[in-house]
């Protein structure tokens, strides 16, 4: 037991410099996955809500095919059929596959907070007057927006350990180092077990702080 | 005020208006009662165009409105409507509230929209919540201050769809309070209520509905101590 811990401990010391500019590379990718994820799930939240057959027809093809199909796919897809095109480095094949695949998470995430806002707010909101654009504005979309952040915080998460996909076209983000370190130390126990370490406190710290930013919307106005 | 012909309104195959026709007076409280399912509240949301009328006619202040053609949300805010679950933002605190629509809808000035509110919350007895939100607050208050919400826009008929029935029975009261308030400072009415101590103490006219149709409609001396219809009677007998 103490020879393990020695081990690990020598494999953290000797790859710690390495792993603290390949966490630089996994909370990029993380950061750009749920920003483009934010930006493509509202809008295609907004497209589902419409109204127009057309924009939710889109919309629904869009959350099917994504959803369907696994994101190490959309990965590859995206790395050899895209990056061909426009000279894409894999980084941004990446980090661009994950926003494509968090939008359709979040947009469902979105589409569910705002029609989950009781329809007794949209009542009050028009019945002193306000029209459809400054009732969604004023009333829904704020509501909305609260309900879905504890679902948001945990589709971040699963964005951050779903980056470590992305090793498989060769971006140095964490999972990808500890790979390289577990085939050329032949270490792979230590290697593995110190990189789900540094997705464990990652994580933990993500946590931490949307529990902080949840109790602080809770205080006043829940 | 309103005057409402020959309203028809249907949800699906379930006809729940089957020719209403109601007039009420400037200043007039008018008290809709009925068994539940006979069309009461839907008519009262018909006159808010929450629901748009099958047919019919529907004039508020000598305007007769066609939904097609006209601007609904500056009609709505001349026609305040205070609802069962008082639906009151739960984002915003209770001033904010209250000055929402004067500020979006009417473009009011911030100070003075906030004057305007507290005046309303001192009205309905509720300056010293200005800053809470509707979740600290008792049912009734948050009765009280949607109503003080809908009287910001100075809406020339207040609709009242069972103001009181979601609440405790010991804060019925001071809800009925501002209402019999306002009625006496000459506001035209239209209360949807089981409250009959109310309707018989305040109002000017009850109405029953049943099945969808108005079958009595009397002050309330005479609708409550000679009612014409069957149906009514057996109503006043269960209630009273």
């Amino acid at each position: 037991m103490i020879e393990l811990f020695s081990t690990v401990y020598e494999v953290f010391m000797r790859t710690y410099p390495g792993f603290l500019r390949a966490t630089v590379v996994t909370l990029q990718l993380t950061a750009i996955g749920v920003i483009l994820g934010t930006v493509i799930g509202l809008v295609f939240a907004l497209m589902k809500i419409s109204g127009s057959k057309i924009l939710q027809g889109i919309a629904n093809l869009y959350i099917t095919v994504i959803r369907g199909t696994p994101l190490i796919v959309q990965i590859m897809f995206l790395y050899f059929g895209i990056v061909e095109i426009f000279t894409m480095n894999n980084f941004w094949a990446g980090a661009i596959a994950l926003g494509v695949h968090n939008g359709a998470y979040i947009a469902e995430i979105f589409r569910g907070a705002i029609q989950g806002v009781d329809p007794g707010q949209r009542e009050a909101s028009m019945s002193l007057g306000m029209n459809r654009k400054q009732t969604m504005q004023r009333i829904v979309f704020p509501q909305a927006l609260r309900r879905s952040i504890p679902p948001l915080g945990n589709q971040f998460i699963i964005t951050l350990k779903d980056s470590s996909l992305v090793y498989i076209i060769g971006v140095s983000e964490i999972f990808s180092l500890a790979n390289r370190e577990a085939a050329q130390s032949f270490q792979p126990f230590e290697s593995y077990l110190v990189v789900a370490m540094y997705y464990l406190v990652l994580v933990m710290i993500f946590t931490y702080l949307l529990r902080l930013y949840e109790n602080k919307l809770d205080v006043d106005k829940a | 005020m309103i005057i409402g012909e020959n309203i028809h309104k249907s949800f699906g195959d379930l006809e729940v208006l089957k020719g209403v026709d109601l007039h009420v007076k400037p200043q007039e409280v008018v008290v809709l009662v009925g068994v539940s399912g006979s069309g009461k509240s839907t008519l009262l949301r018909c006159f808010n165009f929450l629901e748009m009328i099958n047919s019919g006619k529907i004039t508020i202040d000598g305007h007769t409105i066609d939904p097609k053609k006209e601007n609904l949300p500056q009609i709505r805010a001349e026609v305040g409507m205070v609802f069962q679950h008082f639906n009151l933002f739960p984002h915003k605190t209770v001033l904010e509230n209250v000055i929402e629509a004067p500020i979006t809808v009417k473009k009011m000035k911030k100070e003075e929209a906030k004057k305007l509110g507290m005046n309303l919350l001192r009205k309905v007895g509720l300056e010293e919540k200005a800053d809470v939100y509707p979740s600290k607050l008792s049912g009734g208050q948050k009765q009280r201050v949607a109503i003080a919400r809908s009287l910001a826009m100075e809406p020339k008929v207040m609709l009242f769809d069972e103001p009181t029935s979601a609440l405790d029975p010991e804060l019925v009261g001071e809800v009925l309070q501002v209402m019999k308030q306002l009625a006496e400072e000459g506001m035209t009415m239209v209360v949807v209520t089981h409250e009959m101590k109310f309707a018989k103490e305040v109002a000017d006219r009850v109405i029953m509905i049943d099945e969808g149709r108005i079958i009595e409609s009397a002050d309330p001396k005479t609708f409550f101590e000679n009612p014409q219809n069957e149906r009514t009677k057996q109503f006043i007998q269960l209630v009273e």
